[in-house]
């Protein structure tokens, strides 16, 4: 084993876990604030790469197309806010775990109706050529992925610490009620957990395509792995996912290098199998609410 | 400046107000008393917005609320401390001070500066608060907690403030602190309705007071009529 390919496979593989990691953080915005998730964020993030995709192919340049894809991703999210959850919360039920994935599904053969079911590549000014940093070699579009996760999730969390608007966030989900009675409309707040959501998810699509290409079936693994790195590292800890996901990522790309790329999606199951009878709160998550 | 007419609300099937109806005079203070259970918390609730009331009106300066969701009725001029203080944990205490005036403050930038003098005015209220602004409200003593819950009510400017309870679960000495501090609101000209199990420490700083009895009220009066009524001795001031 030469300890430079090692380093090699784990670097690559952890960059890429970081599309995991923003995926899984997408899930924890929306149940920050509604204890309730999308099913079908993988179908987000490929609806909204199709449509980047096409922005695109109708002249649009790469960087101009990225706040349109944005955008997109985040009327998608209120989309399934508003067909899939609300109402399912306003009557305290479990209804939207149903209706996501309902909405996943309407997703999915609406792309393959508009699109095709082929898989097409995805244009990028970024350069696949390998650079040397620190010993290994990793291509600019790898790097251009860890640097667009975090600063989404950099902004995101900015946003919620520094902005009245984002303490009202935060206040909604330390506690809804309370927060109603300062003035601050929870609904609202949902709504713009599950439109940051759906951009964060249109920008996993966006940074991952030009790796991957494009199809109805892109994101049906790294739906899983993010599921794998929520899981393990809890709901409510966005630099649990960034780690989680990086190692899972590392793990992934070890695992198919030195037992076949039958053993890639190994390292997941593993996890969370691992996680589930270990922690169910996640690694990170925090024990239950501080109480005096 | 509150006005509560024929309120009927519930929880699912089961009725708990039936037929509440009081009022509360601008720069007032009043008394909501009652034994455990008789739907005091219910009433403050289906006041402001957290629980739909099925029948009656409220008024709020003259406007009526009944049934608005509650972040409309706190715009509207009314801040709720609830029972248990409902402090929020993670954030910290000027944070929770400064959610408190979420519907007068700009959303993005700007809103500390803009915050100031209120934020002073608390804090001169409760000096104790001023030593941990930055402290997880999550983390202070329940006294403390109490303190935050009221000031961040004061931080809404509000017409009308509704304090649930403030001494639940406080050590003496600290119920006698929420008390003065009841008083001072009180001579600042803010109009309160107060839900206190301290009959008898309610009924001295109020102007006016109503005994609810299983989601109605039985006797209202002034403090001084109701120190005499027999029932309400034996009841509540034994
Ligand atoms: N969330 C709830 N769900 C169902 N019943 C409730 C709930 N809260 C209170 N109750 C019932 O409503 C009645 C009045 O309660 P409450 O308004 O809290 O009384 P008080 O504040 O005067 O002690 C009680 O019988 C109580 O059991
Ligand atoms: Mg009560």
């Amino acid at each position: 084993m030469n300890p430079s390919i090692i380093g090699q496979m784990a670097v690559s593989g952890a960059l890429m876990g970081l599309v995991y990691a923003l995926i899984a953080y997408g899930f924890q915005l929306t149940y920050a604030t509604s204890k309730s998730i999308n099913f079908g964020q993988g179908e987000l993030v490929m609806v909204s790469a199709f449509f980047s995709l096409t922005l695109m192919n109708l002249g649009l340049p790469y960087w101009a197309m990225i706040p349109g894809g944005l955008l997109f991703g985040a009327l998608m999210g209120l989309a399934v806010e508003r067909a899939g959850v609300r109402l399912a919360l306003e009557q305290k039920s479990e209804g939207w775990i149903l209706l996501t994935i309902i909405l996943g599904l309407f997703f999915f053969s609406a792309a393959e109706n508009l699109w095709g079911r082929d898989d097409r590549p995805f244009p990028t000014p970024i350069s696949a050529d390998p650079i040397h940093v620190l010993g290994v070699d990793v291509t600019r579009l790898e790097l251009s992925v860890a640097v667009g996760v975090l600063a989404i999730m950099g902004a995101i969390e900015l946003f919620k610490r520094r902005t009245l608007l984002g303490k009202a966030f935060e206040a909604v989900s330390a506690d809804r009620d309370a927060a109603e009675l300062m003035g601050i409309s929870a609904t609202r707040t949902v709504m713009l957990s599950y439109a940051l959501s759906g951009a964060v998810a249109a920008l996993a699509g966006i940074l991952v395509s030009p790796i991957t290409t494009v199809g109805p079936t892109m994101a049906s693994a790294l739906i899983l792995k993010a599921f794998s790195v929520a899981v393990v590292a809890g709901l409510d800890s966005g630099f649990g996912v960034v780690l989680i996901g990086m190692f899972l990522g590392a793990l992934e790309s070890l695992a198919s290098f030195y037992l076949g790329s039958g053993w890639r999606e190994a390292p997941g199951l593993l996890l969370l199998i691992l996680a589930l009878a270990v922690r169910p709160t996640g690694v990170f998550g925090k024990a239950a609410i501080r109480k005096v | 400046m509150l006005q509560v007419e024929d309120l009927h609300a519930g929880y699912g099937a089961s009725e708990v107000l039936t037929g509440t109806t009081l009022a509360v005079k601008q720069g007032a203070l009043v008394a909501l008393i009652g034994a455990n259970g008789a739907g005091k918390t219910t009433t403050m609730r289906a006041i402001s917005g957290g629980l739909k009331p099925s029948r009656g009106r409220v008024l709020l300066d003259g406007k009526e609320v009944q049934g608005l969701d509650a972040s409309r009725i706190a715009r509207l001029g009314l801040a709720h401390a609830p029972e248990g203080r409902k402090v929020f944990g993670p954030l910290s205490v000027e944070d929770n001070l400064l959610l408190g005036a979420y519907a007068h403050l700009p959303r993005f930038f700007g809103f500390r500066a803009r915050a100031r003098a209120d934020l002073d005015r608390v804090y001169d209220l409760f000096p104790r608060l001023r030593d941990r602004t930055k402290q997880a409200a999550g983390t202070l003593s329940g006294g403390e907690q109490q303190m935050l819950a009221i000031g961040r009510a004061l931080m809404a400017r509000p017409k009308v403030m509704l304090l649930d309870e403030p001494s639940m679960g406080l050590a003496p000495v600290i119920v006698q602190e929420v008390f003065r501090t009841i008083r001072r609101l009180k001579e600042e000209g803010i109009t309160l309705l107060l839900v206190e199990q301290f009959a008898k420490s309610a009924l001295e700083v109020a102007d006016y007071a109503y005994v609810m009895e299983r989601g109605r009220i039985a006797v209202e009066g002034t403090p001084a009529e109701l120190s005499r009524d027999e029932r309400v001795i034996a009841a509540y001031l034994g």
